[in-house]
């Protein structure tokens, strides 16, 4: 499998703050990479690096193989971006700016864009100053998505569009990866990224705290368990891989360890199981676990990481 | 009008560089020039023959004023001659700026929003702009009094010249601020505000040579109608108070009527997709600057007109006057008319000076929007990117410095009935584009270099201006004046054309936008 975005220690600075504090990412063919990471987290910063915007201070990244600074326009013919926050020129119509981004990439296919002005509901006639922030940000969803870039670097595009467009732009990246394309997706909507992205990357104050599949994540994760006991769960306690355990009269409440999984089930059912309901974590919970930390310890100390890309099956 | 004052205080907050350094600017002008007028002017005798010598030159009533009190002449006539214009010229683009940025160009933003709404009042930040600005204009007033009176010029006649500049400034903030109620953007706000200020200055100065009445429908008339240590009439002051009045009404009434972020003039859907000049780098820069250069062209070749349709009657004065005549054709060796004449040409220079400065800093302005960052994440080098700009600043920076001359040679061609005024007007004026390519130059070495300095751009344009104009009262040595680009540009037609000093000017020019841009490859992109 090939990385078409590697990024390997990068740093940034920014007088004497440090945007980026060793971030690594890759990002294979084929697939939709969900890049998390709470505000100034750095991901904004890691995006203008990848197009040859800014310059690293430290570390390296490559675009399809290449230095994303040195040969940026030549990378640049291979990608399609929509920034984080759209500005377009006021005194120009959305039409005209989709028509001169598509240019620019070398062309857009003129069905495809009339079907997704369609699908985005866009006014394609209206001056860019008139467009809310919802709208601008479509007519750069739809230059991108018109455009036969084989990779889609999108900088939290949903953060303007009502549920409605957000559920067209999300089929639409979708079909969008089915003709073969890659795309990095920067975002906060937890929802989204578990429903669009097979793998995802959390970024913590400019450092990567996990990737790997999300499927993978889960597994390393902790599950919640809710039961309901014959016998007396206060015992459960001492079993390795148990965590946070709350007994409330027969019903029991905790986490536990993914390889811990089996001998617990074979104790609750020594205790008289009763009822048992098991949820595996969620994007969010997987997310807030990073963060939770983060307010208790106030800093990275182990980051979690999780199976390579390498690995995956 | 609630919060008016905390917008005041964030606007000074904002501003705190800015305001000092206009101030400075104009009262150390001041300062420098009150100094030099009285030593070298300080008798009464030397006044005399200050006024013997430019004394009913139209040349110099077109650029200084009518010579209020040149039957008694005083180092104070002097002095309200050589410096009031320039500066109530200078306190004139302050206002228009400053009110342009703390009113609709700031609407642009999702700031202005922001601020509305809190718990602030419909006209706040009208009156907050207006309000700021009139303070910097009387800070500008007190200034100009306070060194002038230190070199001893009389009080009453003091009090009157600085009183008569911040009022003239003022002035034109309120007319800026009844542009910004009607444009519909920023920019086009801060292009009427100093179209108003320049067609105001032309039609002073062709009212003082023609038609005094003229001069009585600007602020200008106004200003210098209150005659400064000439026997002062300061109910022309009392007008101006007026003016500012109507004004300010007008601003707060037209912005009450108006949504926020539009201008009452409408706005028309445009078109679905992008024409063929549109797609292209070059023609996406011209499409953003045409109005602008549309606007500059109308206004350069009027004023060449203007310039040039006066030109004849600097004849008809040498007639009068065989005297200055003669004095005129010894120093210069060329006639009055052509002396006028290559004065005039080098002012609109300078003027073209400042769309060239705006335009080459249009770069720095699309990247601090977001703008660039759009198209140079495309398959665009910065070097296309860059050089896009560049090439619609430089030939519209040409083309300009030629409507100019062609108005200018237009005109005097049709008055002196010599066609071939044409030609040699036209000519006159191409003389001066590559020391308005050097301004180019310099605004780029900045955005390549020191993004965040571009500002300083403005600065030097500001610098040669004050060389170019002040050279003379302030008697600077030659050497000074060849810091300027416009120092090395030959005073065609009055002097003959020497061609190394362009042709030098011109590779100074191409290496500042080379160097520049360089420097622009190899940083950050950076935000505003
Ligand atoms: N041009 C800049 N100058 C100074 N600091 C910056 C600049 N750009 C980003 N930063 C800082 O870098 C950090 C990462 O920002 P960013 O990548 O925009 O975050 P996000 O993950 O929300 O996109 C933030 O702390 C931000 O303040
Ligand atoms: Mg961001």
């Amino acid at each position: 499998m090939t990385c078409v975005i590697s990024c390997r220690a990068l740093t940034k600075w920014f007088g004497a703050t440090a945007a980026l504090d060793g971030l690594d990412l890759d990002v294979a063919e084929g697939e939709i990479h969900g890049f998390l990471g709470p505000n100034g987290a750095g991901k904004t910063v890691t995006i203008r690096i990848l197009l040859g915007l800014i310059r690293p201070d430290g570390g390296t990244a490559t675009l399809f193989g290449d230095d994303p600074w040195a040969d940026a326009v030549t990378l640049h013919r291979r990608l399609a971006y929509v920034p984080g926050d759209t500005n377009l020129w006021p005194n120009l119509t959305g039409g005209e700016i989709i028509d001169l981004l598509g240019q620019l990439r070398g062309g857009l296919d003129p069905a495809r864009r009339t079907e997704l002005i369609d699908r985005f509901d866009l006014d394609p006639r209206k001056k860019a100053r008139a467009y809310s922030k919802g709208n601008r940000q479509k007519v750069a969803l739809v230059a991108a998505l018109a455009s036969g870039a084989p990779l889609l670097i999108l900088d939290e595009p949903t953060a303007g569009l009502d549920p409605l467009m957000e559920a067209v732009f999300q089929d639409t990246v979708l079909d969008t990866v089915a003709e073969g394309r890659t795309v990095l997706l920067s975002s906060h909507v937890l929802a989204e990224v578990e429903r669009l992205c097979q793998r995802v990357t959390i970024i913590r104050k400019g450092r990567t705290v996990e990737t790997g599949s999300l499927a993978e994540m889960r597994l390393v994760s902790r599950t919640t368990i809710t039961a309901e006991l014959a016998g007396d769960g206060g015992s459960l306690a001492s079993l390795p891989g148990v965590h946070d355990l709350r007994v409330d009269g027969p019903r029991v409440m905790f986490e536990v360890d993914h390889e811990a999984l089996a001998a617990v089930a074979g104790r609750l059912g020594e205790l008289g199981l009763r009822s048992l309901v098991s949820s595996p974590p969620t994007l969010e919970e997987l997310f807030l676990r990073h963060y939770g930390d983060e307010l208790e310890h106030g800093g990275v100390d182990h980051p979690v990481v999780a199976p390579r890309l390498e690995a995956d099956p | 009008m609630t919060a008016t004052v905390r917008l005041v205080r964030l606007i000074l907050r904002r501003d705190r560089l800015r305001l000092p350094a206009w101030l400075v600017g104009l009262v150390g002008l001041m300062a420098v020039s009150a100094q030099s007028i009285h030593s070298l002017y300080g008798t009464d005798e030397a006044a005399r023959a200050y006024v013997a010598t430019v004394g009913d030159n139209p040349a110099l009533v077109m650029f200084a004023g009518p010579g209020y009190g040149f039957d008694r002449p005083t180092s104070g006539v002097v002095l309200v001659n050589e410096t009031m214009l320039w500066l109530a010229l200078a306190a004139g683009l302050m206002s228009v700026f400053l009110v342009n940025r703390h009113t609709r160009a700031e609407e642009e933003s999702e700031r202005a929003d922001l601020i509305r709404s809190t718990v602030v009042g419909r006209h706040a930040p009208v009156v907050a702009a207006l309000a700021v600005t009139a303070g910097v204009n009387v800070a500008v007033a007190l200034g100009v009094a306070a060194v002038t009176l230190a070199f001893g010029f009389p009080v009453a006649g003091t009090v009157a010249l600085a009183a008569a500049i911040g009022l003239v400034g003022m002035a034109f903030g309120a007319t800026t601020a009844v542009a910004a109620q009607v444009a519909g953007t920023g920019r086009g706000a801060v292009g009427l505000g100093s179209a108003l200020l320049g067609l105001a200055f032309v039609v002073r100065g062709v009212g003082d040579v023609r038609a005094p009445a003229l001069s009585w429908l600007t602020p200008f008339g106004w200003g210098i109608g209150v005659r400064a240590y000439a026997g002062e009439r300061w109910w022309t002051l009392a007008g101006l108070v007026g003016f500012i009045g109507v004004g300010t009404a007008t601003a707060l009434a037209l912005s009450a009527r108006r949504d926020l972020g539009r201008g009452l003039l409408p706005e028309r859907p445009g078109p679905a997709g992008a024409g063929a000049v549109t797609l292209h780098p070059v023609g996406l820069a011209w499409r953003l600057q045409r109005g602008t250069v549309l606007g500059w062209a109308v206004g350069v070749f009027l004023a060449g007109l203007v310039y040039g349709s006066v030109a004849d009657d600097v004849e008809t004065m040498m007639a009068d006057n065989p005297q200055l005549a003669d004095y005129l054709a010894q120093i210069a060796g060329a006639s009055l008319a052509q002396a006028y004449l290559a004065t005039a040409i080098r002012m609109l220079g300078l003027v073209v000076g400042g769309f060239a400065v705006a335009s080459a800093l249009r770069n720095r302005s699309e990247e601090a929007a977001g703008y660039a960052e759009l198209l140079l994440a495309a398959p665009l080098s910065r070097w296309r990117w860059g050089l896009a700009h560049l090439a619609v600043t430089l030939v519209a920076s040409i083309g300009l410095v030629t409507l100019g001359g062609l108005g200018t040679g237009l005109a005097y061609a049709q008055t002196s009935g010599d066609a071939g005024q044409l030609v040699t007007m036209t000519m006159a004026a191409l003389a001066s584009a590559p020391a308005v390519l050097v301004l180019a130059g310099i605004a780029t070495l900045l955005f390549g270099w020191v993004p965040h300095a571009t500002p300083a751009a403005w600065a030097a344009l500001a610098l040669f201006a004050v060389v170019q104009l002040f050279a003379t009262v302030l008697r600077l040595p030659h050497w000074v004046t060849l810091l300027s680009p416009f120092g090395h540009v030959p005073s065609v037609p009055a002097e003959p054309w020497r061609i190394l000093p362009l042709v030098l000017l011109g590779l100074l020019a191409a290496a500042l936008l080379g160097v520049g841009l360089v420097g622009f490859r190899r940083r950050d992109l950076a935000a505003a």
